[in-house]
């Protein structure tokens, strides 16, 4: 036996074991990725490299014996300097997607690729699975999210992007008609308790992140149900309420205790509340209207955005009459346009200073708008709203042309000199912006803009133990899904807080593809599904849902159209892993790379050179322990690649269900297709 | 009277066969013809020498097909007054005068092809006194007394290797010398094996005999087919005479010696990837340990030692190991070969004592620049070493002064750079080389040489940016710790040594998008002083791309746009007028 | 020899390897040995030859074709007529290999690893071919050309291709 120290600590090994073996013995990791105990001792990739006291050269661990006596030590500056370098080369030349764009583009990182997969597997249930890790508001976030996800979806370099949001809510119905339910699993009580302020995505979400954790949570909210904007935002022909209280009755149903109609100031002074809990998210949203900004907009009739379809949610009067002017072009004006359609408007007018090209509103919002019989009245901006009465009369309105492009790179709008249109109205709606009301929250920092200031990383406000997630925070509004992932991240912090030490959110590294249209020009053509709704002359006339849902045969056959860009290896792949682990500079050594090509020349294994980092284990494996020698290197250097024999134009099938080598692959270079 | 044609592979490409055959053609049979191997004085090849009985009288230099006739008549009658334009100049005569021979004692003095020749220059006479008087310990000691140290580069002491191999378990084991001389710029273990085939062979018995091997393999460059040719041919009549094969000269030792023709990679000459290569493999270093003296070749004990390593074994056995450390330093004990090439006047093989200063080599010997240009520095031992600037020229050859420098003794190259040349050009030329002859196996050298390529490359194109010498340097550092083998491991040396001493050159390139040299075409513009130019027009004429334009007899313009500075206006203008700026 | 498929024509004559493969197949670590001799009877490496000899020396494909393709003295590709090897040594660098293989380039209108349309020059740039002292260096089949200039390559090139044409 001999006695090694490994970063100080003393281990006891027999003769002849290496310095890796000794230490993974003794619980201290060495990373390795060309290492596998299955074949000889390699040393290719040099990221096992350690340091032992009087031994001018680093060694490799994996393969040096280690000799008594000797102080090894595995995590030294100049062991860090040759690993990192070593991990950053090979990022270097890697040519591959960790994660789909989709999920880069997500907000809230929700795995799209992974739901996808299931649903086109037919597993709605395993689809809401992984949607729930993430968000727990599949149901209603699938109808309404306005989807940046879809927007980078590859697919568009074939034709269109995957009907990624409708997927959710199909997924998600499919589950709840089953009359399943998926929840996560709490972990055990830890004593300590969270209050929520904000019963809306963001609140609902931390409190169900941190629920799962074994916390109390309360989440109080000051109207009457949970939802916030989700319930008083989103008209129900968008979001059928009942859909939305499955899924707070699914975030109840693990414990988190929901108080509504309580109100800071009120009920109780911030100071008072923060006192009972051992942390408080503050998620309150931004629930005030910005007014329209002319002449008039004092005058009886003219609503705020929000404020209306709030008021319509609550099933209050409104008695908007005949004709209803709605001022601005996002997705708040389309719902307050169709709304007003619903209640009897005869005559509804769209305002909105650029033209429809520039419009923020979802293009299919857009055209059910119009469908609905909504007149769009692009290049105007009211001037005045003439009243009678006190009662709004008129509108007048500038017309505009675009000018120059602005900094966000929209042609700005600029008016038409002396050039005006009047349009009779009964009621305007303004829908142009929201504002963050923070009465009764006295001594959180605010920014200039009056908008709750919070920590980018760990969400924390200027109290330390009141953190900040969601429209309330920072650059003010935003659409839920950005609430949403704040609100998971700030889970994660808050349960690092309760635990003692401030964990801060740090966006994990991922290796990301360039791609050019070209390089999908082989893809065969396959159309989005279009998701079935009523006509426009029947859903006008009530609050039903317009939307009909995917069929399962359709749903399946939309998912099948995913490119699946994202590893099948991510959660796996030892290179990403280290990669994260030591902090790299990715773009340090950026050059010439293998770029990502992929080939099925053996039956049942796809082999993606892009990401293929030449650690020989599948052709060491298949040689060494298979017996085979179907894998060879060739080439030399940097020119070097991993390819199977090449004689037969055909795969070669006698290859076929072994896939030792896939399993051996420290990356995802290689895939086992099984058919 | 005999007359002998020097042929080795630089004096054949010189045309030495055709001098050969041409004075024979005119031989009226009153004289003898014979050849030699290279005696090192490529810069005067061809080369005949004159020898009347064993005595050399007159050396021929620079000989050319038309001269065989003059040379027969000369020959033939005694009188070499009328060829004596063809003398060697006593100038040039110093270039050998000024050195020591050991490892290349016969070289370009006996003939290769023939045993003979080289028994009766004391050939062979050391083994048989090894295998009639001295236990393998005995040889061992006496080389440990010699000092003698690995002339591949590395200088690990022999007697240490040897010991090590003998004293290793193992039945069957191996003796191996690595002939595959890949630094781009040296040429010494070429011109031992073309010019004195049985030194090697009868160094690599010693050796055998020592470790207890009884296969030894020579592992030698396929680009060298004269040198295989003759080494096939002396282990042919080593055999018939009995020096190689069972019971060499009726004692108990039997050894067989053959050779493998390499097949185009530099790495192979890490002792790994040569036993790999011999394997019938590609040639991927393996890990160490095991060293090769525990399992090398086909997993048996293995001992390898170089060229020059062996060639001095002979002479060391025959006068003793103290007469050799009698020569050269505390630490580096007798001579080195060194193959000097580049901008020199005397370019050629060269072996002196350690000890000797780099300048006694270079200027002494070599007779310094070529048209007595300032010089700027000498790059040692090729890829993995590194450059001394002229201002150290009086470091000494010795393993622990020129290692002080940042640069390696290295197998021998030394390549002499004037101050024409852009030493960050030059470190980018060795990491091409490096680049393309990576093994691809571990991660620091295949990428890590190829972003110092890019990174070079970048630099001398006037794409360079602030920060990319830190970049290179901590490139190299890393690489320094992480590569497998030597060759990865010795990478970085061009560049650390160029980064140490010409740092100035690298920020010009990289601040200012200038070369210093001129040297660096992206980085250049050609023009012309209207002073000097008498509108001749010659360099529009050999403009290729019709940048040049102007009236006749008039000074003539460059058009920068259109210029592709290919330097043609440069090279044929009579006036100088065409300079770089 | 028909490399893109498996196609019966145009096999090479395996036959031909029969005394080569006697002697070194079963010896043991000889691939490279029987490789340079298979190159040097077919004039390159076909793919049915690698085949051949993987089977014959019970390797495989793959690993005959890693050291096919590793070492650079083997060619997967027929060459021209003539071979044009030219020194990259660091001696021949110094003394302006760069400006040569530029003009062989243009001359003959190809890069490096590549053979002329015609089929009569195939470039190749060596490491080193051992001849410092006469950089620039290049070697056209067996004959050696040193001290070059642009000018002497050119003629040399165009007097090959001159004899050809007669």
């Amino acid at each position: 036996m001999i006695t090694v120290t490994i970063n100080g600590k003393v281990c006891v090994a027999e003769e002849g074991k290496t310095i890796l073996e000794i230490a993974s013995a003794n619980g201290i990791e060495i990373p390795t990725l060309c290492h596998h105990s299955s074949v000889k001792k390699y040393g290719a990739c040099g990221i096992c490299l350690v340091e032992a006291e009087k031994m001018p050269k680093l060694m490799r661990a994996c393969s040096t014996v280690a000799m008594d006596g000797q102080i090894i030590n595995t995590e030294s500056e100049r062991v860090i300097r040759a690993r990192k370098t070593a991990l950053e080369l090979l990022m270097s030349d890697h040519d591959g997607d960790c994660k789909g764009p989709c999920s880069l583009n997500c907000p809230a990182g929700t795995d799209c690729q992974g739901y996808v997969k299931k649903i086109a597997e037919g597993d709605a249930f395993g689809a809401v699975e992984i949607i729930k890790e993430k968000l727990p508001l599949p149901a209603s976030i699938g109808r309404v999210c306005p989807h940046p996800c879809e927007k980078a979806c590859r697919r568009t370099n074939v034709e269109e992007p995957i009907s990624i949001a409708f997927l959710k809510y199909y997924a998600a119905d499919k589950v709840h008609n089953e009359g399943k339910h998926v929840v996560a699993t709490k972990a055990p009580s830890t004593g300590k308790t969270v209050g929520i302020i904000g019963g809306g995505p963001a609140g609902l979400t931390s409190a169900y992140y941190l629920a799962s954790k074994g916390h109390s949570v309360t989440v109080f909210d000051a109207m009457p149900k949970m939802g916030g904007m989700l319930r008083y935002g989103i008209p129900e022909y968008r979001l059928p309420k009942a859909i939305l209280d499955k899924e707070i009755e699914e975030i109840a149903s693990i414990g988190v205790e929901m108080k509504n109609n309580f109100k800071i100031g009120k009920d109780a002074s911030f100071e008072e509340f923060c006192q009972k809990f051992d942390a408080v998210i503050v998620a309150i949203g931004a629930w005030k209207s910005m007014g329209v900004g002319c002449v008039g907009e004092d005058l009886e009739g003219v609503w705020g955005g929000i404020d209306f379809l709030r008021k319509v949610s609550l099933g209050e009067e409104t008695n908007i009459g005949k004709n209803v002017a709605v001022v601005g072009g996002g997705n708040t004006a389309m719902d307050a346009c169709r709304t007003a359609v619903r209640l009897g408007a005869e005559n509804v007018y769209v305002i909105y200073r650029r033209t429809e090209k520039e419009m923020p509103a979802e293009k299919i919002e857009i055209a059910e708008a119009k469908e609905e019989g909504v007149t769009f009245k692009f290049l105007t901006n009211p001037a005045e709203i003439i009243g009678e009465n006190g009662k709004a009369k008129q509108v007048k309105l500038q017309v505009m042309e675009l000018g120059e492009p602005d900094a966000s790179g929209r042609r700005s709008p600029v008016p038409v000199e002396g050039k005006f249109e009047i349009l009779d109205v009964d009621t305007v709606i303004s829908a142009i912006g929201q504002k963050v009301n923070v009465a009764g929250f006295e001594g959180l920092e605010l920014n200039k803009k009056g908008i709750i200031v919070a920590d980018e990383y760990t969400f924390r406000t200027n109290n330390p133990k009141v953190f900040a997630v969601g429209d309330a925070t920072n650059k003010g509004a935003s659409i839920a899904i950005a609430a949403i992932g704040e609100a998971n991240k700030a889970a994660d912090v808050v349960d690092s807080f309760l635990n003692g030490d401030v964990v801060p959110y740090v966006a994990p590294y991922v290796s990301e593809r360039t791609v050019t249209k070209e390089m999908f020009a082989d893809r065969e053509v396959l159309p989005r599904a279009v998701m079935p709704c009523r006509p426009a002359e029947e859903r006008k006339n009530d609050f039903k849902e317009v939307n009909l849902g995917f069929s399962d045969e359709t749903a399946i056959e939309e998912a099948k159209r995913c490119l699946e860009c994202g590893c099948h290896e991510y959660k796996n792949c030892r290179l990403i892993r280290h990669a994260n682990r030591y902090k790299l500079n990715p773009s340090k050594f950026s050059g010439e790379k293998h770029l990502h090509e992929t080939e099925r020349k053996l039956v049942s294994i796809e082999r993606n050179q892009g990401k293929c980092i030449l650690c020989g284990l599948c052709v060491r494996v298949c040689d060494e322990v298979v017996g085979k020698g179907i894998l060879g290197l060739v080439g030399r250097g940097f020119k070097t690649v991993i390819k199977p024999e090449f004689k037969d134009q055909g795969v070669i099938t006698y290859c076929k269900d072994c896939h030792k080598c896939v399993d051996a692959c420290p990356t995802g270079a290689l895939k086992f297709i099984n058919e | 009277m005999k007359l002998v044609v020097g042929q080795g592979s630089c004096g054949i490409a010189a045309g030495a066969s055709k001098v050969y055959d041409s004075i024979s053609k005119y031989n009226d049979g009153k004289f003898e013809m014979g050849i030699s191997g290279c005696i090192g004085m490529c810069y005067l090849e061809p080369i005949v020498d004159v020898y009347d009985g064993n005595e050399l009288v007159h050396r021929l230099v620079k000989v050319s097909e038309k001269d065989g006739e003059a040379i027969a008549k000369a020959a033939s009658s005694g009188d070499f007054s009328t060829v004596s334009n063809l003398f060697i100049s006593e100038e040039d005569s110093s270039f050998l005068s000024q050195q020591t021979r050991i490892a290349l004692r016969h070289c370009g003095i006996i003939d290769p092809n023939d045993i003979n020749a080289y028994i009766n220059a004391d050939g062979y006479s050391a083994i048989k006194k090894v295998l009639s008087s001295m236990t393998p310990e005995d040889v061992i000691e006496e080389i440990k007394v010699s000092g003698l140290a690995g002339r591949g580069g590395a200088g690990f002491p022999t007697w240490f290797k040897w010991n090590a191999a003998r004293s290793s378990k193992g039945e069957q084991k191996y003796l191996i010398c690595n002939a595959d001389e890949g630094d781009p710029g040296a040429f010494m273990d070429r011109a031992v094996i073309e010019s004195d085939p049985h030194n090697l062979i009868e160094g690599m018995l010693i050796g055998a005999y020592a470790i207890g091997a009884s296969e030894a393999v020579v592992y030698v460059r396929a680009e060298y087919p004269l040198a295989i040719k003759r080494l096939d041919e002396a282990i042919k009549q080593a055999k018939e005479a009995g020096f190689v094969g069972e019971k060499i000269l009726g004692s108990g030792f039997s050894c067989n010696i053959s050779y493998k023709a390499g097949a185009g990679a530099f790495v192979c000459g890490e002792e790994t990837a040569l036993i790999e290569s011999l394997e019938g493999k590609r040639g991927m270093p393996r890990l160490k340990p095991p060293f090769p003296a525990q399992r090398g070749y086909d997993d048996k004990p293995s001992n390898i030692n170089n060229v020059e390593t062996f060639a001095n074994v002979p002479w060391i056995l025959l006068n003793g190991g103290s007469a050799f450390s009698a020569m050269g330093t505390e630490n580096s004990k007798g001579t080195k070969v060194f193959a000097l090439t580049g901008k020199i006047k005397r370019g050629g093989l060269v072996e002196v004592p350690m000890g000797k200063t780099l300048r006694d080599v270079i200027f002494g010997i070599g007779g310094g620049i070529k048209n007595d240009r300032p010089c700027k520095a000498v790059q040692m031992g090729g890829p993995s070493g590194g450059c001394i600037p002229f201002e150290l020229f009086d470091t000494i050859i010795d393993y622990k002064a020129l290692g002080a420098t940042g640069a390696i003794m290295g197998s021998g190259g030394m390549v002499v750079m004037d101050d024409s040349t852009c030493m960050v050009n030059m470190a980018k030329f060795f990491l091409d080389f490096t680049t393309k002859e990576s093994c691809g196996k571990c991660v620091h050298c295949r990428l890590g040489t190829k972003r110092m390529y890019e990174i070079l490359t970048r630099i001398v194109a006037g794409e360079g940016k602030e920060g990319d010498i830190e970049l290179l340097e901590e490139l190299c550092v890393s690489i320094k710790d992480g590569a497998l083998c030597g060759l990865g491991q010795t990478a970085p040396n061009p560049v650390l040594t160029t980064i140490k001493y010409f740092r100035n050159e690298y920020e010009a390139h990289i601040n200012d998008k200038k070369c210093p040299a001129k040297a660096c075409s992206d980085l250049l513009s050609y023009r012309i002083d209207a002073e000097k130019c008498t509108g001749c027009t010659l360099c529009a004429i050999k403009c290729p791309v019709k940048a040049i334009s102007g009236e006749k007899k008039n000074p003539q313009v460059i058009d920068n746009e259109k210029c592709i500075k290919c330097g043609n206006c440069k090279t044929v203008c009579r006036f100088g007028a065409v300079f770089v700026e | 020899m028909c490399n893109s498929c498996n196609c019966s024509k145009n096999k090479s004559d395996l036959t031909l390897l029969d005394g080569v493969l006697e002697k070194y197949a079963s010896v043991k670590g000889s691939l490279i040995t029987i490789l340079q001799n298979a190159q040097e009877i077919y004039g390159y490496l076909p793919t049915d030859v690698i085949y051949y000899i993987a089977e014959k020396t019970s390797s495989t494909p793959a690993k005959v074709m890693g050291v096919a393709t590793f070492y650079t003295q083997f060619r997967l590709q027929p060459i021209g007529k003539y071979l044009i090897m030219l020194c990259q040594g660091t001696a021949c660098h110094v003394n302006g290999s760069a400006k040569i293989l530029k003009t062989i380039e243009e001359e003959l209108e190809i890069k490096d690893g590549e053979t002329t349309k015609d089929g009569l020059f195939t470039l190749k740039t060596v490491a080193c071919l051992g001849c410092c002292s006469l950089s620039p260096v290049m070697m056209i089949n067996e004959e050696t050309y040193g001290s070059l200039t642009s000018d002497k390559v050119v003629s040399i090139l165009r007097e090959l291709r001159g004899k050809e044409v007669q």
